[in-house]
Formats: C-alpha cells, structure tokens, sequence
C-alpha cells in the first residue's frame, strides 16, 4: 500500500476514533466495549489489519458480543441506546481491522455517522462537539482523498495538498451553515421517544442514599463545578466558608448512615420550616455535572421552589418530594436543575418540629459498637455535660489527635473502630461519624448531614466543586436546635484539587456553560428571540436610534478594512505570483555557487557558454559543472523535468568541491597547486 | 432511413439535456438515509445535538454540490479519438481536458450516448496544464458511431453524487469489424499459383539460383555460399529469385443485412488480415466501394476502414456532403 493511502486509512480510522470519542464522553457506554475499540483503533493507525484473514471468525465474535450487549439489555443493565451505540462501536473497529478496501471504508464512515448521532443522544458534553468537529475534518479528508484516489492511475502521486485546500475552506462553509440551520430550523418537537442524556464523564455520582464508610475517598480531587448559586443578600467575600446541606441521617448500622422517615407528596414548594426576616435567598443552578436529583440549599434551608428542569429536549417546570432526613428531590430527570431556596443563617433551627421515633433516633447507636468508643468519649469529655461545648470539646480533640487522608483502601468490618483506634487517620466522614456516635454514647443528641463545604466566588455568583463535597454533625442544643459542628480538620473541609486544575476546569465550565445555554438549550423561544433582533434590533433607551456611531468608530473600522484589504492583496500576490521552473532554481543554486566559488560569467554569458569556456581553459570547475549544465538543458529545453531530489544530487559534485575550497590547506602540501586559474 | 431517424434523435436528446446531471451514489444513498434518520430523531426528541448533526449533514450536502460545480467550470475537452477500433474489444480512445482556472479533482471522461462503453478518469487537473486522459472504450458494434459529445462527470469531494457536464463534440468514430479467425484462404486467386511464377528482376526471394556475389557489409549473413567462400576466400553470397506473392480479391455481395453482414464483414477483414500477414495482395469489393489489390498495413487500414461503411452508406454520403460544405 502506497503512503497517501495509509494516510487516508489513518484519517478515516481517526474519524471513527472520533465519533466513538463523542459516545465515550457520555460516560455511559460498557467499559468492554470502550476497551475492545481502543484496541482496535490502535491495531489499525498501527496498519495491522488483523481481521483481513478471518473475516468469518471474526464476523461470530462480533455476534457473540452483539449478543452479550442484547443480554445486557434483557437483564436491564444496559440502555437499549447505549448498548445500539456500543455495537456501531464494535462494528467500527470490526471494520477498521479488515481488509482496506472501498465497501469496508464506507461501512467504517457509516458507522462513524451513527457513532455521532449516538453521541448526540447520549451526551451534552461540550468534549461531544469538539468530537463532532473532529470527526467531520477527519472524515472529510478520507473521504475527499478516496474519491481522487480512485481517479489517480495507479503508481502516481495522490496530489494531498491540493485536496486538502478545497476540502477545508469547504469544511468552514458546512460548519457555518451548521450553525445557520441551527439557529433557523424551527426547533420542533414530537417529544415521542426522548431519552435524558446523561451528565458526561467526571461528572459526581450525585448524594447517595447512604454514607458509607471504609470507601477512597477521591470525590475530594474531583474539581469540576457541579453547583453555582447567586445569594441575596450578597455576602462579599471571596471564598464561602459555609455549609450546604442536601440531606441529614440519623441511624448508623455499624457501615452506613440511612434516615427514617418516607417521602411526602410531591409539591412544586416545600416548607421545611418557618423562615425568618434575616433568611438568605439563593437562586441555585445544579449543572449537569452534579448528577443527582438531591436539592442542596445553604444551613438551615426553609423554603424551596420554582424548580426547572433541564432536559435534551428543553426546559420544564418539575415538581419537589420531600423524604425524610429533610432531603428533597426533583421528581422529574434532567440534565441539570435551577430552583429558588431560602435559609436562615446556622443556629436559628430552634423551631423545628421533631416526632418523638426522630428525637429517639438522634440517640440510636448500632447493636455492635464497639465499647471502646463510648469510653474514649467519656476520657475526652471528662464530665461535661453541655451539649455543644461537649461536641466543640470533642471535634478540637478530633482534630487535633487524628489525621486526614483520602488513601483508605477497601471495606473494614468496623470502620469507625478501625479509624479511631488502628488507621487514626480518615476522610470527614470518618471525623462527622466518630463525632455523631462519641456524642451519642454520651447521652447528646446528633446526626450526621452531608452536602457542600465552601463557597467560590465568580463573578456575581458562587461556585461549588465536586471536591467540596463535605460531611459534618448536627448536635441538638435545647433551645437552640440544630447547630453546626464539623470535626474535619479545616484546612481539608474544601475541594483539594491543584489549583492550575481548577483553573482549566473553571475555564472549561465557563465554556460549557455557554455551550449549554447557546446550543443545548437552544429552544424555539430563543429562535424567536434572535428572529425578532433581525427584524427589530434593541433599541438603546439612552440613545436616539438615529444617532450614528462616532467618528473614532468609523475611523477604526476604515483602518481596519484597509489593513484587510492590504493583507488579502499582498497574499494574493505572493500566493499567485509564477513559481519558477524547478531547472531555473538549479540555476539560481548554481550561480550562487559559482559565485562563491570566483567565478563570474561574462556580460551576456549563458551557463552553457559558461561551462564551455570554464572547459577550454582547464578550470578544476567545469569537471563538476558540465554534468550540471547538461542536465539544466534537457530539464529546461528537452522536456525531462527535473526528478525529485535530482537537483540535489547534480550539486553534491560542486559542493564538494566548494568545501575543499574551503578548506585550510595542509601544511605538507603547502607547495600543491590548484588547478584552478 | 434508419440512419437519419437515430440522428434526429440524437440532436433532440442534445437539445433536451440538462446543463448539469446529478446523480446519487452508493455511499450518497446511505448518507441520505442518515440525513433522514437524523433528522426523524431530531424532530422525534427535539435533541439540540442532534439538530447540530443535522444541520451539518445537510451543509454538507450544499457543500458538496459547490464544490463538485466549481470542478466542472472552466473546462474545455478536446476528442483525440483513437488509432483504431474494433467491434467487441477494448481500444485506447484519448481525450484531451485543460482548465482555464483553478483545481479539479476526480474526473472522469466518457462519450455520451454512444454504445461505448468505460471511461477515462483524471485524479487531479492543474489549471492551465492540458491533460491527455486515455480510456480503454469498448463498443459491440461495427460501423460509424456518431459521437455528440463528452461527459465529464466528477464525484469529487465526497463521493456523495456523481455531478456530470456534458460537452458538445460532433465527431465520427470509425469502428472496424470484430477481429476473428478465417475458417479457410480462398483457393481462387487473381494471379498464378502459390510458388509458380517468379521474377528475375528481384532476386531477393527463395526461388531458383541467379547468381553469386561478394557479401555487402551490412547483408545478411544466412546467404553465404560457404563452399564457394572457402575457396575464393571471402564471403560469396548466393542470390535468388524472388517468388510473387498471390493477388485476391475479396467481396461483400450486396443483399446481406444484419447479422449475415457482419459475419461476412468480419469473415472478410479476417482473411484480408491473414493474407496480407504473409505478403499477397488483396483488394475489396463492396456494393458502394472497390478497392484495387495491394499489400501491407495500409491496404489493410482501407480494407478494414471500408468494411466499416458497409451498410452505412447514407451516413457516409451525408458525412462527405457536410465536409465538403
């Protein structure tokens, strides 16, 4: 196989590579199927073609995993979308493994076209329409090489640059009118078989069900934005030192925390508690990388409402369901969610109402705890019997004795057990369990709440990381309710991510942000929207709509035009502008060389009449010059164009010779003489 | 009458053509198929990526149609037709294509509405750079073939669609009988017998002695005499005469049509070839044409070239007026 195709081959490959990559971002296809295309697509940018031979074999392998996949289906561990996607996924790579030939190349850029459409389903990633833009440039390159390829007689040259030149500016034109159909087709819906896409890779598992403990701890590295919230009043600083909380727990088995406590019906508001008049109102937008449904709303959260959820095919109200440990859900899927919350600042809880099975439950310690706990409880208080400073007293003991790591391997049987008195070192919900339960055994009444630790400042708004993901205890005060007390060391109570790591991502997020507002969540209102500005522009309240732009406007602007104008021209000519004949740079070469050389021809000498006196007078030159000037002839007058690198190789003779020109004679040699006159 | 009736036809599928054809590939097919896939799911979920995938699709269905447009304008073709062409087998057949401006890709050159098939095909056209494209052409049939024109059709840059140019070019194109085997030589020939008569004019054959020579320095060497040479010492050629080669002369009886007159064109264009291959001299009768008896290669061009009209008179007539004119 000649060069040009293997880098058409590698193009394609690379198309499919990319059209994989827009599903795989989505985080949602089986890793099998990630892992067997990986290997394809390095098989075949390697050139090994190792299905070329087994095309039956291979074709029952493909069948046996296509089966597998519908297994998954059946036994509903897979999307029906998610495992039809996984199987074009398979089919590329079948395909790219096999025999390059024109069926197989159309069968790979077919399955490359799905692999897209798949991905669209499956993702709104930002990372889906830089694959979506790969794959087209990649794709388009094969196949606009494929087609001159086969109108290239075989053994000649595939002129790639020249394909290459027409195909980009083309490129450029079909994104454009992408993004005007885009904007311009009605954004119609039949809304009859939509599917949630799904929040992409790095995105958070979302606030389980249940904290467990014993697992690594890597959440806390994890610096991607899942929360970003404008709070009124604004607080003014920087960084947020406060507590967000989604849920609370109150019964710990030995392993987990759970709540008691069913769900409520579904409402579009729900009441918590009564506010109060110093309450902070949060305008929060969960994006899609938070990837739950769990609402989070700053300590103590009265009041939340107004929920919208983000879905593929637009925007939509979507009603609230309590549970119980005060945790609220969005009843309906979305990409992502925006909602309304009011708290009131910490330790303004006191008129919360609690059934007496809850107020029990603040006290329950499971049936195995291990003795010890109760009586290093008992030491570290050494008799105190108020509630917040035992817990205050408590978490300084914490903090101060044990360490934080997010480096736990695997489950242990007791874990609390195993923090306090093997490892001595954990993760904070290692530190808010050991404080709930030391505070329980001693008689105070405690919970565990999870949620967000922290607070970003961007712009207007605050941002939270996945990393932030935080959990604390809640001790009950009398007459004070619930008050916050965290006895995770505090410098390890945010996200620990690099900092330039956070500063790409938060640069992502901003891109993505504008991405989902633009292009997600385009709708037909926003259609209408921009149809309105062509025919109405905005009117600038301030301004008459008469008045023009001022003249340093139109200065700039003419400036501007000029610049262009004299680049385009000035490019114009030089990309227009004859090339020289290839024997006519051989001659540029060779004169210079000459001239290095001392040779100077005559007013009106040729390089052949040159060479011809160079021979009469014996010059050590004409013996490497003639050869050079025979050749000039033919290639510029006998029609027999120079060949690749010829030019290269009649000039080696005459370098040489300038070298030894060079040369410092030697000393013995002092008395040799050139030949040259 | 049949000729003329064909011809009229020809000139109104001229007028009635499209400046531009377009035609749907394989690959186009599958990627339309896509496009509406696509577009149904776009609609059916309202999926804004999908709208995007959508939206690029069909650009760069525009796309391609501008592209492939751009590669057909400012072409010019020129017909170099071929040296010869004989019914049922493949010939070189030569067109010549240069563009005015601009780059094109991935042509391919066939002559429209013939018989004729296969096509020539051109990766990449410079600008200014006239190039000779060649195409092995097939066509079944004996005869003059009209040609109307050249089509130029490029896939170019997708594959997408085929998007053809037709150009204008009146031309003939000769096409000589099949080229086949002849069952038996005529035993009736014009003059004398295989080997009889000779000529003592020319003494460069295989017949009697007519004398010896001393060799020429550029002769060859199988005429020496060795026994004579030995004795004089030099080399001594031995001269003969030269044997007539036999006169035929062939003939296309008036009356055949069809299929009975292509056998016996092909059956006399075969033994025209076979005996002119060994050196008589044949000559051709056909109702409308009477060739003299000659040998060699030209002869049988004009045997072979008036074989091609038979049956064709009419177009042949019309042909002469229109030069003549």
């Amino acid at each position: 196989m000649s060069a040009p195709s293997r880098l058409r081959l590698a193009l394609r490959d690379l198309g499919a590579g990319a059209a994989f990559g827009s599903m795989v971002v989505s985080g949602q296809l089986p890793v099998w199927t990630v892992a067997a295309f990986a290997l394809s697509l390095v098989f075949a940018l390697l050139g090994w073609r190792v299905f070329a031979k087994r095309a039956k074999a291979t074709a029952v392998l493909l069948l046996g995993m296509a089966g597998l996949l519908g297994f998954s289906v059946y036994v509903g561990q897979l999307d029906l979308v998610v495992a039809a996607c996984s199987f074009a996924g398979l089919i590329a790579g079948h395909r790219m493994l096999s025999t390059p030939e024109a069926r197989t190349d159309g069968q790979v850029q077919l399955a490359g076209l799905l692999m897209v459409a798949g991905g669209a389903a499956l993702s709104g990633e930002l990372i889906f329409a830089v694959f979506l833009v790969a794959f087209c440039v990649f794709a388009s390159l094969s196949m606009g090489l494929a087609v001159v390829e086969a109108a290239v007689p075989e053994g000649e040259p595939l002129p790639v640059r020249s394909v290459v030149r027409p195909l980009s500016v083309g490129l450029l034109f079909a994104v454009s009118g992408a993004v005007a159909f885009f904007i311009l087709f009605p954004r119609l819906n039949w809304n009859v078989a939509a599917r949630r896409a799904s929040p992409g890779l790095g995105a958070t598992t979302g606030l389980s069900d249940t904290v467990r403990l014993g697992g690594a701890g890597t959440l806390k590295s994890n610096p991607r934005v899942v929360l970003r919230a404008h709070i009124t009043p604004d607080p003014g600083v920087d960084q947020l030192g406060s507590y967000w909380v989604a849920r609370t727990y109150d019964t710990f088995d030995g392993q987990e925390w759970t709540s008691v406590g069913g769900p409520k019906r579904s409402r579009q508001r729900v009441t918590l508690r009564p506010g109060g008049e110093s309450s902070l109102h949060q305008r929060i937008e969960l994006l899609p990388a938070y990837g739950a449904r769990t609402l989070v709303a700053l300590e103590t959260p009265t009041r939340m409402g107004n929920a919208v959820a983000h879905t593929a095919s637009g925007n939509r109200r979507t009603s609230l369901m309590e549970l119980g440990g005060g945790e609220v859900r969005f009843v309906d899927a979305g990409l992502g969610y925006s909602y309304e919350a009011t708290s009131l600042p910490p330790e303004e809880d006191a008129s919360t109402k609690m059934t007496e099975a809850e107020l029990g439950q603040l006290l329950a310690l499971p049936d195995r705890l291990d003795p010890r706990v109760a009586e290093l409880a008992r030491t570290v208080l050494d008799g105190e019997k108020e509630p917040l400073a035992a817990a205050r007293k408590l978490s300084s003991w914490l903090q101060r004795e044990y360490a934080y790591t997010l480096e736990l391997q695997g489950d242990v049987e007791d874990p609390l057990a195993d923090f306090l008195f093997v490892r001595k070192a954990g993760h904070c919900e290692h530190f808010a369990t050991a404080l709930t339960l030391m505070l329980r055994t001693q008689g105070f009444s405690a919970r565990l709440a999870s949620g967000f630790f922290g607070g970003e400042r961007s712009d207007e708004d605050y941002i939270l990381r996945a990393g932030d993901a935080h959990a604390w205890t809640h001790v009950l005060v009398p007459d004070r309710g619930f008050v916050t007390v965290d006895a995770t060391p505090p410098g390890n109570r945010a996200s620990q991510s690099m900092a330039a790591l956070q500063l790409l991502t938060g640069l992502y997020e901003t891109l993505e942000s504008h991405w989902r507002s633009a292009v997600v969540d385009f709708s037909l209102r926003d259609q209408m929207d921009v149809a309105q500005r062509f025919i109405r522009p905005p009117r600038d309240s301030g301004r008459s709509s008469t008045r023009l732009p001022p003249a340093r406007v139109w200065g700039v602007a003419l400036l501007a035009g000029l610049v262009t104008y004299g680049t385009w021209r000035f490019l114009a000519a030089r990309l227009s502008a004859p090339r020289p004949h290839t024997a006519t740079r051989l001659v540029d070469t060779v004169e210079r060389m000459l001239r290095e050389a001392g040779v100077r021809p005559h007013e009106g000498e040729t390089l052949e009449d040159l060479t011809a006196r160079l021979v009469r007078e014996h010059h050590s030159l004409a013996e490497p010059l003639a050869p050079v000037t025979r050749r000039y002839l033919e290639a510029r007058f006998g029609q027999r164009p120079l060949e690749a690198g010829e030019a290269e190789r009649l000039l080696t003779p005459l370098r040489r010779y300038l070298e030894a020109r060079r040369a410092p004679a030697p000393s013995s040699g002092a008395g040799s003489q050139r030949s040259a006159s | 009458m049949k000729a003329k009736a064909s011809s009229s036809w020809a000139r109104l599928r001229v007028l009635l053509r499209p400046p531009r054809t377009l035609k749907v590939t394989r690959t186009g097919r599958t990627y339309l198929v896509v496009t509406f896939g696509v577009g149904l799911g776009a609609l059916n979920t309202g999926n804004n990526l999908l709208y995007l995938v959508l939206g690029l699709l069909l650009s760069m269905v525009v796309v391609s149609g501008v592209l492939s447009e751009r590669c057909l304008r400012h072409l010019s073709v020129r017909r170099l037709g071929t040296e010869s062409a004989f019914a049922g087998e493949p010939f070189a057949y030569r067109w010549a294509i240069t563009r005015k401006q601009g780059h094109a890709f991935a042509l391919t050159l066939a002559e429209v509405d013939t018989p004729l098939t296969g096509e020539g095909r051109v990766g990449y056209l410079r600008s200014g750079v006239e190039h000779v494209v060649r195409a092995d052409l097939t066509t079944p049939q004996r005869g003059p073939l009209r040609l109307s024109g050249v089509r130029v059709t490029t896939t170019w840059p997708l594959g997408l669609f085929a998007k053809t140019r037709v150009f204008e070019l009146e031309g003939i194109l000769l096409v000589y009988p099949r080229r086949g085997y002849a069952c038996h030589v005529p035993t009736e020939a014009l003059q004398g017998a295989f080997g009889d008569s000779s000529t003592p004019r020319r003494n460069d054959g295989t017949g009697d002695v007519a004398g010896l020579r001393e060799l020429g320095p550029t002769e060859d060497a199988r005429r020496v005499h060795w026994r004579k040479s030995a004795a004089m010492g030099k080399l001594i050629k031995v001269e003969r005469e030269r044997e007539e080669r036999r006169t035929y002369q062939l003939s296309v009886d008036a009356g055949l049509e069809d299929a009975a007159l292509e056998r016996r064109c092909e059956e006399v264009a075969a033994l025209s070839h076979q005996l002119l291959e060994a050196g008589h001299e044949v000559g051709l009768e056909t109702p409308t044409e009477r060739l003299r008896p000659a040998s060699g290669h030209v002869q049988e061009r004009n045997i072979l070239r008036a074989l091609a009209w038979v049956g064709f008179e009419e177009l042949r007539e019309e042909r002469q007026k229109e030069e003549a004119a």
